[in-house]
């Protein structure tokens, strides 16, 4: 899905394409808990939530990550990706809508290899920060 | 709170076969629709030699394989005071259907901080590095926890 990107495509500053998610539903969470083997209460059941003092379920850190790499592997192929890394801000909820965007804040030629990195950010209907990420990619050159 | 001498202290990862649902159960459970997460033909045209893990797979036999209690247990962290305050992956070889990933899981670093309130807090980082059935490295994955006190 991801379109071949070449080094000389990019700028610094170039928008990422955001993404939009889907509200977080009971469904996704006990999906995403099958899925990763994480059933952890806090993520499946609100009484147990509501006890932890997070006013019912939340979402599992991780599958915010995932939407995060949802949003690089749709801009750079995955194949080129090198590092990533997310830092969990709040907590997200049922209904919560995540929308992912960032842009490319560095580019550079490094032991030949032409690397990108990036970072994004992931917000709730709220502009409340979920999670900030940064990613480094290894990109290919036309002149090569 | 965490104890420092445990640094360094080394666990097993076990062998974990990497299934084709499996990758395709984690991008239908993000909501991913990248095709090469569920389709081999169109991961092929764009120069996968089958569908490859997706970015935060590594999670997936971190938690079926759990050795988090052990190394939880030895640290002597108190399960109510964490919060998972972030993840890195580092990726050196694609992951794909059929191969078999083992992890060596490393406690790398405990460092006690404070917060501006004035309240303390110890940083665990807890490092994983996977290797595939040929003994290439394929992934190395960095947890952050913090165990507030």
């Amino acid at each position: 899905m991801a379109q071949e990107l070449y080094f000389e495509d990019i700028n610094v500053g170039d928008a990422i394409p955001s993404v939009k998610k889907d509200p977080v539903s009971k469904d996704q969470l006990w999906r995403y808990g099958g899925a990763s083997g994480d059933f952890n209460p806090l993520h499946m059941d609100d009484e147990w939530g509501t006890m932890a003092g997070m006013g019912g379920r939340i979402a599992h850190g991780m599958l915010l990550m995932g939407f995060v790499g949802q949003a690089v592997t749709n801009y750079v192929p995955k194949k080129y990706l090198k590092k990533f890394s997310v830092r969990f801000g709040s907590m997200t909820k049922l209904d919560d809508v995540i929308t992912i965007s960032g842009n490319i804040k560095d580019k550079r030629t490094e032991n030949g290899g032409n690397i990108i990195t990036g970072e994004l950010l992931a917000t709730d209907q709220n502009g409340d920060m979920k999670v900030t990420g940064t990613f480094e990619a290894a990109l290919p050159s036309k002149s090569v | 709170m965490a104890d420092k001498s445990q640094v360094g202290r080394e666990y097993e990862l076990a062998p974990w076969e990497v299934e084709r649902c499996k990758i395709k159960e984690l991008a239908w459970a993000i909501g991913d629709p990248n095709p090469i997460y569920t389709d081999k033909e169109a991961a092929a045209k764009e120069g996968y030699q089958d569908i490859p893990a997706p970015p935060t797979y590594a999670t997936v036999p971190g938690n079926w394989q759990s050795n988090t209690g052990q190394f939880m247990d030895d640290l002597g962290i108190n399960y109510m005071m964490i919060v998972h305050g972030g993840e890195e992956y580092e990726y050196h070889k694609e992951i794909y259907p059929g191969d078999v990933i083992s992890g060596k899981t490393t406690v790398a670093s405990v460092v006690e901080k404070e917060s501006k309130s004035g309240s303390k807090m110890d940083i665990v980082i807890i490092e994983t590095v996977y290797n595939n059935q040929n003994n290439e490295k394929v992934l190395t994955a960095r947890t952050t926890i913090i165990e507030r006190k």
